[in-house]
């Protein structure tokens, strides 16, 4: 039995997804990840704990950012300190080669877009990672994905897939219900997945002392669309709730790095779930590479044949939409930001600090 | 395509005023010698009397070229017949009686030949790298160098480093070239690439759109340059690619792996590609090279429409 129930939008201005379901799937099947490039956004470009005085490199859609500290402070160039001011300066960086820079969150944030715009009310709220970071060094890693960050995200937002693709870790799909819920605004899209009687993950059967046969779970997925960042929050009864923070920083438009926190400082010390559940990202990852990776150049132009949906893709379709309304927005010099990605988000998800 | 591009057909070292060399651009024979100046002299490998190849003839004292079967000669500088030794006579040859000529150049150790004589000639390099070979290999031109945007291990292998799938710079154009700069590990016990925060060097590689020729630089995260080289196929008969290359390893190589670079050849040309390989490996940068290809011709029709 599958229910889904639809928002309405925040913004106040015309809601990007169209009520005529015609023109909703017109846009949903113009869909060319690959060709989408969102300006005038934070991207968290590495774990703090990266970044020292030995500067690192990272890059937004193959735009170099070099990351070191001077004084403790982040610094982000657009040149390495020894390569020198070069004369092919983008218009990303100010005079001296340097971008807008933040740390929040444990992370060093990059703006990548006109420097005049950036501002730190642009940067996503987490609410479960701590602003100040410091979530202990085994709940981080990288991972990385050959594929377009929006089909990372398409992927990570569409949950049914984990049952299949992720089954020996997070579970099957075996349940008596599910509901999907999905809501909106201009800059985010917040899936939410609540399943009755589902079968146990077995990373919590087998080490997080969950001994139940069924559970019951609500998942939430939360992207921000500009800065290609998401929270996975799945509450777990019984089990301890799950708390990822999955970036999906596009390097280029075919290449994906994803700087992660498995924040599990709400497990207790002495269960082993919350030393293994972060190192699952190097499985469950895989797995996902194994799909987006072949995906990747089906999406890389545009396709005659349209993708086939069920009713299950609805937040994927919306996500789709979203990025393509945003785009098209960027597209005709409008960067405006219409929703506050930094607003509390703890309701929506239902963190309630546990 | 071939017609307007300077091909590198040849390294220095391979011709010489003792015997012509045969090579290919696509389906069409050259032959390559140097004359009594030490000029490399480009002709059709075909002789306009009977068709022989001249590649299997010789290069006289006078740098001309004699073609094997009935003693035509020719000179390389034109193509214009200059005797026919049968004839025992001063008689000159009407401007008919040539072998068709081909612009040919010679430059930082690759000799390139044009099959349009209108062509301008490529700036002189710089510098020649002193490591240097030649490839054939079985994949067509256009999949050769598809195959090193999307995997250079396909195609190439350097000493003690292992290609990554992931990239720091996609391609795109740069001064009229395609240019993609990959992650590279060291083929050291480390993390596995796909869970790694940092590579300690990158690959970055330059092609021009038309011919595929390649520069090659290896450098370290710190920017130091490590092994830089020269890769240029060739399309030659029956689908062959034939690839000539060169390289320098930089003097300087900071770090134990960079050291051990010098333990060997540090540049491998591969003589053939791994077909079940090549057959699985999923196209990301080669598709834009098509884009950025188009794109580049459609400007230059545009600015010689204009001109």
């Amino acid at each position: 039995m599958l229910d889904i129930q639809d928002s309405i939008p925040t913004a106040d201005h015309d809601d990007p997804i169209s009520s005529d379901p015609r023109t909703f799937a017109a846009k949903v099947n113009s869909w060319v990840p690959h060709d989408i490039v969102l300006k005038d956004a934070w991207f968290p470009l590495a774990h703090s704990t990266s970044v020292g005085t030995k500067p690192v490199r990272r890059a937004i859609y193959s735009q170099p950012f070099f990351l070191w500290r001077e004084s403790g402070q982040p610094v982000a160039s657009e040149f390495h300190p020894a390569e020198g001011l070069s004369a092919s300066k983008s218009e990303y960086s100010d005079a001296q080669g340097r971008y807008p820079v933040m740390e929040k969150y444990g992370f060093v944030w990059g703006w990548f877009g006109n420097p005049a715009n950036a501002a730190p009310q642009h940067l996503p709220d987490i609410p479960y990672l701590p602003e100040e970071g410091g979530v202990p060094e085994h709940m981080i890693g990288t991972v990385r994905f050959d594929c377009c960050a929006p089909l990372s995200l398409e992927n990570l937002i569409d949950l049914t897939h984990a049952d299949f693709l992720h089954a020996d870790v997070v579970g099957d799909e075996k349940m008596d219900k599910e509901t999907v819920e999905v809501f909106h605004d201009s800059e985010t899209i917040t899936m939410v997945r609540t399943c009755v009687n589902k079968s146990v993950a077995p990373v919590m059967k087998w080490f997080g002392g969950v001994r139940s046969d069924v559970q019951q779970v609500r998942q939430v997925i939360r992207i921000y669309l500009r800065s290609h960042v998401a929270m996975a929050y799945g509450r777990f009864s019984p089990g301890d709730n799950v708390q990822l923070f999955h970036p999906c920083v596009p390097e280029t438009r075919d290449r994906t790095r994803l700087d992660y926190v498995m924040n599990t400082t709400n497990v207790k010390k002495r269960n082993p779930f919350r030393y293994i559940m972060p190192t699952a990202s190097y499985k469950v990852s895989r797995q996902d590479s194994s799909m987006t990776s072949p995906q990747s150049p089906r999406y890389m132009r545009p396709e005659a044949r349209k993708d086939l949906h069920s009713p299950l893709d609805e937040a994927g379709q919306k996500y789709r939409v979203l990025m393509l309304a945003l785009a098209e927005r960027q597209a005709r010099g409008d960067f405006e930001y219409r929703d506050d990605v930094s607003a509390d988000c703890s309701e929506l998800i239902g963190y309630d600090g546990t | 395509m071939t017609e307007a591009v300077w091909w590198a057909v040849a390294r220095s070292e391979e011709i010489s005023k003792d015997k012509p060399v045969n090579v290919d651009i696509g389906d069409q024979p050259i032959v390559l010698w140097r004359d009594s100046d030490g000029i490399v002299r480009a002709l059709e490998d075909r002789c306009p009397h009977r068709r022989a190849p001249l590649s299997l003839g010789c290069v006289l004292g006078s740098g001309m070229i004699q073609c094997g079967y009935h003693g035509w000669t020719f000179d390389g500088a034109n193509g214009q017949l200059v005797d026919i030794p049968n004839l025992k006579s001063e008689r000159k040859f009407p401007p008919v009686y040539r072998a068709r000529a081909f612009g040919v150049t010679e430059s930082g150790g690759f000799i390139r030949v044009c099959l349009d004589a209108k062509t301008p000639q490529p700036a002189p390099a710089e510098e020649t790298l002193p490591l240097s070979g030649t490839e054939n290999v079985a994949l067509d031109h256009d999949q050769y160098i598809n195959a090193l945007f999307d995997d250079p291990a396909l195609v190439i292998g350097i000493r003690g480093v292992r290609f990554s799938p992931y990239l720091m710079a996609e391609l795109k154009e740069q001064d009229g070239r395609l240019v993609l700069e990959r992650s590279c590990q060291w083929a050291s016990p480390h993390w596995p690439a796909p869970f790694s925060s940092d590579f300690p060097i990158t690959l970055k590689i330059s092609t021009d759109p038309a011919s595929g020729e390649s520069d090659l630089l290896l450098r370290d995260d710190q920017f130091n340059p490590l092994l830089r080289a020269t890769l240029a196929p060739v399309p030659g008969a029956r689908g062959v690619t034939q690839v000539r290359w060169r390289a320098k390893l930089e003097a300087k190589r900071p770090g134990l792996m960079a050291k051990a670079m010098g333990l060997g050849d540090p540049l491998t040309v591969h003589s053939h590609v791994d077909g079940a390989a090549l057959r699985v490996q999923k196209p990301s940068a080669s598709i834009h090279a098509v884009e950025l290809r188009k794109e580049i011709a459609a400007r230059t029709e545009r600015q010689e429409t204009a001109a």
